[in-house]
Formats: C-alpha cells, structure tokens, sequence
C-alpha cells in the first residue's frame, strides 16, 4: 500500500506521455486503432490518478505520519472531514489535487465525446494529455507527496522513520468551507483547461464552423461556476476567519482567481458573437488561450514566490517549472494561430454601432480592461523591481482605484446589452427600452440622496443596480406578456414557460441579477464602522444602533484545541435581541492560535465580532466589534449567479406546432385573431440543446 | 546690594511664571504620553495616515491602521504596526503635514512603504497605464467596427439582391428571435 500511491503516479505520466505519443502518431498516420489507444490512455490517466488520491487520503485517516506529507499537514485529534481536506493543504497534495481534478475533466470530455466528432478528439486528446503530463511530471519528480520520513540510525544507515503525531494542519484551514473552497477553485481552474482544449484542436484540426463553442460551451459554463463558487467561498472565508473585517483585500493570490474569471467571462459573452453572426473568431480563440494562460500564471503567482502575498506558498523552483510550461503554451498557441489564421475569417460584419454585437464588443473590451488593471497591479512591484531597482507596493487603494469605475461601467454595460438588438436597434427602440429603466435608477437615487447616501461610487452603484434590475425585468415581462396572451396563462407561469424556452438568455439575466446583488453588497462598503475597546465583565460598546454587553470571559477545551471565549448580550434600542459567542483558538499541535468571529447577519447590516484577546499592556480582554453594511447581498448574489448558471446549463424546452381540427380546440374562442385557429402549442420536454 | 536684590527680586518674580509654563508642559506632554495608545487609533487623520503606510514587519501585507496579526496573545495590530501607528500620531500632534510625514517614513523604509506607488516617475507608469490602455483598446475597437460596418456596407452594395420571400422569412425568423 505504501507504494501503490507512488507507482499509480508514475503510470499515470507513463500515460499520459503514451496518449500524447499514440493521438499525434493517429492523427498523422489516419489510423483509428492507434487513435482509439491514446484515448483509452488518456482514460486510465484518471483511474491512475484516483487511485492515487485514494491512496493519499488512506494515509491521511490512518494517520500514516511516517509519509512526510502527511505528518507536515494533519495529527491525530485532526476531525475526518479536516483529515479530508488536509490532502490539499500543502504544495504537493494541492497539485496532485489539481492533476486529478483535471484528469477528471479530461477523462469525462473524452467519455461524452468517444464516439462523436471523430476529427477533433484526436487532437483535443492529444491537447489534454499535454497538459496532464506537465503536471504528472511535478507529482512524480518536482513535488511528490508521497515522500516517506526517513532518518539515520547509530551507524548512520539511513532508515524510514514515523512521527508518533503530526504537526496538524494549518489551524487557519480548520474551517468548514476550506473543505470546499479549494476543489471549487481549482475545478474552474482545470475546467478552462477543456475549452481550450477544444479551442486549439479545433485550431490545429482546422475543424469547419462553431462546433468547438456548442460543444464546449457547457464545460465553459460549469468551470466558469466554479471558478465563481471558488472565489465567493474564499471571500466568505477572508470574512469569516481572519477577523478583519473585511473580505478582499486584492492580495497576489486572490487576484489570481480573479484574472481567469474575468477572460472566461468575456468568453462567454462573446462566443454568442461567433454562435450568432459568425464573428469575433480569433477573439474567441485568443480569449480562450488567455484564460487558460492565466490559470497557469495564477498557479505561477501562488507558488513561486514572485509576489508577496498572505497566502502564497512558499519560494520553491517550481515557479520555474510553471514559467517553462506558460512559455511553451504560449509558442504552441502563437504558432498555431499564425499557421491556421486563414480558418477564423468572419462571416458577417458590424451592421450599426448601436446594437448587440457592439455592445459585447464593448463588454470584453471592459472587462479586458479589467484584466488588464489587475494584473498590471498584481505585477507591478516585479516590474518596478526590475526596471528601477525599487521593490514597491501596490496594495488595495490602488485597486479600488482603478478598478471601480471599469466595474460600474460593466454595471451599466449589464443593463445596457441585452436590451440592445441584434444587428440594428431604432433610436424608438431604445427610447422604450430604456425609458423606464433608467427613470426607475434615477428615482432610487434621489431616494438614496434624501435618506443621506452620500458615497458618489456607491451611489452610482446603487442608481446602476436599479436601472439593471427594471431592465432585467422588463425583458422577462415583456416576453412573458407574449406568451401569456398566446397561451391565455397566467403572468407567472409564462415566466417560466419563458425561461424553459430559453434557458441560456434567462439564465443569463438571473446571473446577470445575481451581479447586481453582489455590486449592491460591495457598495456598502463605505459605511463600515468599527470600534475596538478593553471590556472587563459588565462593560458596555456601543457601535451603531447597538449596545454590546461583556457577560463573561471562559475556557472550553477541546480535543483539537483549547479556545477563551467572550460572552457578549447585544442589545438594541435597550432591547435584548441575541448572544454572541467570538472565541480565540490556540490549537495544541500546531501552537498557533485563531479567531473564530461571531457575526450576526441581516440583509441590511452584519454585526461582526471579534475577540481579540487579552491587551498585551493590562491583560484586559478586547473586543473589536464591526457594523459592516450590505454584506448578506454578496453571498445571496453569489447563490443567485450559481442558480442563473445553473438554469443556462439546462436543456430548452422546445415546442413543436401540432396541427389539430378547429373543431377539437377546448380554448380555441380565447385564441386571438392573430394567432393560426389550426395552431396548437404542444410541449415536450426535450434533452438536447 | 541693590542691584542683586534688584536681580533676585526678578529673579523671583520670573520664577513662577517659568514654573507655571514647565508645569503646563510637562502636563501637556503628560497628557500625550498617556494617550498616545488610545489616540493612536481613534485620531481620524491618524487612521488614514496609517492606511497609506504598509505595516513593515514582513509578516503581513496589510496597512499600518488595517494591521490584524491573529496567532499569539493577540489579534490585531502588531507590535511594529503599534510604532508606526505611534510615530503618525506624533507627527499628527505636532501638526506635520500628510506629505512630511509619509516622506519621513519613506526615508525610513524605503518606498515600500507606501502602499500604493507614487505618482512620478517610473511609478507614474502603474497609475497611466490601466486608464492607457482601455482607451487604446477602444479606439483600436471602434476602427475595427468601423472597418467591420464600412465592409458589410460595401458587401450589401455591391451583392446580389435578395430574393422578397428570403427577406420575408428572415423577418419571421428575426421576429421569433424575440420570441426566443
């Protein structure tokens, strides 16, 4: 058992390498036999990753601590579900997590697709397995996590040795959501690996026409939602853990996460651009390309140790590894495009500025200057180190900064897109598009104004937000008042029959709500308060409308840790409206100690505690309490943009005309003069797109 | 005789006045010293002083105000955050001005310090550039929509003309894109 882990890796890269080997020699030589090898291999690459995972996760709940990796992250008193999570707590395990999460893409993209578009898998197989070579080769050789403790005796033999317990894991992961936040991560992560996989294929295949978009466009979609997931989970976490109150600060790595996610995002708005009129071909490619570039150059960011940040692994050479792979990605894409730029002409071109397409040109070209503005900011000390010798800092004023008006301008862009036609729209239809909308955001903003908002950004976030939503609204009013006159159903069952029928545009609003929600949580920000005071037992803090008494300080032990509590009574306007229990945390294997925060969440204000410990001056206890507004909209907004991808990803409803006698209509008097007598709407639930 | 009286007589008389001004000093000073650690983090221009300063210990990325270390005895502002803090506060006492006091810490730490770049020289670049290139993103979109709608004019010109039952049944097919 203790090699099986070990060996099941080094198969794997066999593999791997094989399925490279076999598809290129396949596609050259046309011979399906060899073709069909590769992509059985590319196959067992997943089985053989499984079992390595399998493998190391076996150690962990066996508490194997005479594996280095598994004494450095986990200890006995370690609860299973941190013993589960501890795999990716380190650099080894959390890049074998990221090769098996992309062999598990690799494997499903060529299980789906075994038996369709037999010119491009070849080529997506060979693109895949590229790709789950380089990173088998750092498991295997780089950062193997399956190293044994080893020691010298007496005569200085060296032999294997084990721990008797592990230093633990890192007591700022022992929180629920750090079970989940790095696998949503790096699923979006791997799960652009596809797309581009399809997207170089079809580039390096030649292969005619959209198909590489319709066939990878719910694989874009479901890495985009987790990429989404990933991020708001590690926010929620920043928020909940490291007791600052806050839950972005734009460090290196959280701007990594970010970067990804907004090229991906530009993708998926922009391939409707292809899908529709067949334009934006090489955009799409290159965007494609990019994102996953930047998926590359997040993990670069993270582990090399380039940039300073919080949460970046420690330096290792394995930056180097990864500036070698994002070299050769980058000359294989280059080298590709230029040969075949022949194969991506568009077919249609611009008919009016004012209209759909140009309204997505003007999305990516936002959210490219998005990207743009982050990485610039991200890399900026390294080129200033570079270029004049000075090491400086870029922290969060300057993103907030730069950033802020390109977001709201992309708020505006959100309302402004969709109620845009395609090819042409009429200035009287903008005027009744927009109309409304626009009277409604100007409406909250003077209601704002009155009740004393006085933040211009936020402001404006709000009047956007407003204006977003009515459009939002109108649009699935206006198609569901159709189908409710055609149908004689009522309003709200239209929505829905609206929304099955177009599941891709109207789950495309709800995330585009869902993005409301969110701006309207972040634009809280300038109203956060927070006040930071010695409280003895019986003491009182007051921050905003509450009134915060110390009840109690105590100890709990704990198996895993020891933890000092404070017992808080809140109080509002004299009433006593809850408990609050912040504790601090001193884990015994590790030596450290944490904050757990207490929050107290409502949609119109968090009230967010922290114990702080005892004054290092007079050993009194603090307390640091927060009055963070709007917050509760971010995490809502976040459910809301899963539930809108979600309901993108499913299948249209379709509707099939049935011709039936007039004679047999139960409804056919309520039908209207402008509706064919001989047209029944009949449904059928249909799984294909 | 009478010129020493003269001179102890003012001697004596300036006494009190130098013994009141040294007693509302060492008051005033008193009062400072003891509330340096309160004031540190409640004078409002202090704060915002001490967002525009990078806490220096090496263990954090955070803002001199924003300092909150968790591990230890205590979570927040660090011991090197508490100095930095503390000098601000001083320099806010003694009325210095916002740009005074930043260069005082540059000097001291190198331009690390500032948490975000200064606008000049090679630095300039980090401020100009993410407002640069949009635009020159944009305008290379707006001739390359020109060029893609002067195109499609010249196509629609000089094509064949379309069938009235094509241009009918993109019309129904447009209209059900609505629909859609």
């Amino acid at each position: 058992m203790d090699i099986l882990g070990s060996f099941a890796l080094l198969l794997a890269l066999l593999a791997a390498v094989y399925a490279i080997v076999a598809g290129i020699a396949g596609i050259v030589t046309r011979k399906t036999l060899l073709t069909k090898s590769a992509r059985n291999a590319g196959l067992a690459v997943f089985v053989l990753v499984t079992i390595a995972v399998g493998c190391l996760e076996y150690y962990f709940f066996t508490d194997n601590f005479s594996m280095a990796y598994v004494a450095a992250h986990s200890n006995r008193a370690l609860p299973f579900y941190y013993k589960f999570a501890a795999l990716w707590a380190g650099q080894e395990g959390s890049l074998l997590l990221w090769t098996w999460l992309l062999s598990t893409y690799a494997f499903f993209a060529l299980l789906v697709n075994r038996n369709k578009h037999p010119e491009l898998m070849p080529y997506v197989g060979v693109v895949l397995a590229g790709v789950q070579t380089f990173f088998l080769t750092l498991n295997n050789f780089v950062a193997t996590p399956f190293a044994v403790l080893a020691g010298a005796d007496q005569s200085g033999v060296m032999r294997l040795s084990a721990l008797s317990d592990g230093h633990g894991l890192n007591p700022l992961l022992q929180y629920p959501e750090m079970v989940i936040h790095p696998p949503m991560l790096y699923l979006g992560y791997t799960g652009f690996t596809v797309p581009f996989a399809f997207a170089l294929a079809a580039l390096l295949g030649r292969y005619p026409g959209e198909k590489w978009i319709h066939i990878t466009r719910r694989w874009t979609m479901i890495a985009w939602c987790f990429q989404s997931v990933g991020i708001l989970l590690g926010a929620h976490w920043a928020y909940a853990v490291l007791g600052w109150g806050g839950y972005w600060a734009w460090d290196p790595v959280e701007n990594a996460s970010l970067l990804p996610w907004i090229t991906g995002t530009a993708f998926l708005h922009s391939v409707m651009m292809q899908e529709k009129r067949g334009m934006m071909k090489v955009w799409n490619v290159w965007l494609v390309f990019t994102t996953f570039m930047l998926c590359i150059l997040g993990t670069l960011l993270t582990r090399s140790g380039i940039v300073s940040s919080v949460h970046a692994f420690a330096q290792s050479s394995i930056g180097d590894w990864f500036v070698g792979f994002l070299i050769l990605v980058v000359v294989v894409c280059f080298a590709s495009y230029w040969k075949n730029r022949d194969y991506l002409h568009s077919d249609n071109q611009l008919d009016s500025l004012v209209s759909r397409e140009s309204s997505f040109l003007f999305n990516n070209l936002i959210l490219l200057a998005a990207c743009f503005a982050v990485l610039w900011g991200t890399l900026f000390p390294v080129l200033s180190e570079w270029v004049v010798g000075n090491k400086i800092s870029v922290g969060p004023p300057f993103f907030n900064k730069v950033n802020i008006p390109i977001a709201l301008f992309l708020l505006l862009l959100t309302g402004v897109g969709p109620l845009l036609a395609w090819r042409k729209t009429s200035f009287d239809a903008l005027k009744r598009n927009f109309a409304w909308p626009l009277l409604g955001g100007v409406v909250a903003g003077v209601i704002a104004l009155i009740f004393g908002f006085r933040d211009i950004y936020s402001l404006i976030c709000l009047i956007l937000g407003v204006f977003v939503t009515l459009t939002i609204l109108s649009e699935f009013y206006r198609g569901a008042r159709v189908i409710a006159a055609r149908d004689g159903s009522n309003l709200v069952s239209a929505v829905g029959e609206l929304t099955m029928r177009n599941t891709r545009r109207y789950g495309g609003y709800v995330v585009h709500f869902g993005m409301v929600l969110i701006f309207i949580g972040i634009a809280g920000v300038p109203f956060n308060k927070d006040v930071q005071k010695e409280m003895a037992i019986g003491q009182t803090l007051n921050i905003g409308p509450y009134s915060i008494l110390c009840q109690n300080f105590d100890r709990v032990a704990n198996g895993n840790y020891d933890s000092e509590r404070a017992t808080l009574e809140v109080f509002r306007n004299g009433k006593s409206e809850m408990m609050l229990y912040p504790e601090r945390r001193f884990f015994l294997s590790s030596q450290v100690t944490e904050t757990m925060v207490a929050v107290q969440s409502s949609p119109l204000r968090d009230l967010y505690i922290v114990y702080a410990g005892r004054s290092p001056e007079n050993g009194e206890p603090v307390i640091h309490a927060y009055l963070n507004p709007l917050v509760k909209w971010i995490w809502f907004g976040g459910i809301v943009v899963v539930l809108g991808t979600g309901l993108a990803m499913l299948p249209n409803r379709r509707t099939a005309l049935v011709l039936r006698p007039v004679a047999e209509q139960a409804w056919g008097d309520r039908v209207p003069a402008t509706v064919s007598p001989i047209g029944a709407i009949a449904r059928r639930g249909d799984a294909s797109d | 005789m009478i010129r020493r009286h003269t001179a102890k007589a003012r001697c004596l008389r300036v006494r009190p006045r130098l013994l009141a001004l040294a007693t509302f000093l060492f008051a005033v000073q008193g009062s400072l010293l003891i509330s340096y650690p309160l004031y540190a983090q409640q004078t409002d221009r202090g704060k915002e002083l001490g967002r525009r300063v990078k806490c220096m210990c090496g263990g954090c990325e955070d803002s001199a105000t924003g300092c909150n270390h968790t591990g230890g005895s205590f979570s927040g502002p660090c011991d090197t955050a508490k100095g930095m803090q503390k000098e601000i506060n001083e320099r806010v006492t003694r009325n210095e001005s916002d740009d005074l006091t930043l260069q005082a810490f540059v000097q001291e730490y190198g331009p690390t310090v500032l948490i975000v770049p200064p606008a000049k020289g090679f630095n300039l670049a980090a401020w100009i550039m993410p407002v640069v290139a949009p635009l020159l993103a944009l305008v290379l979109v707006w001739f390359v929509a020109r060029r893609w709608r002067h195109k499609g004019m010249l196509a629609t010109a000089s094509g064949p003309e379309v069938p009235s039952e094509f241009l009918s049944r993109a019309r129904r097919e447009a209209g059900k894109e609505y629909d859609e």
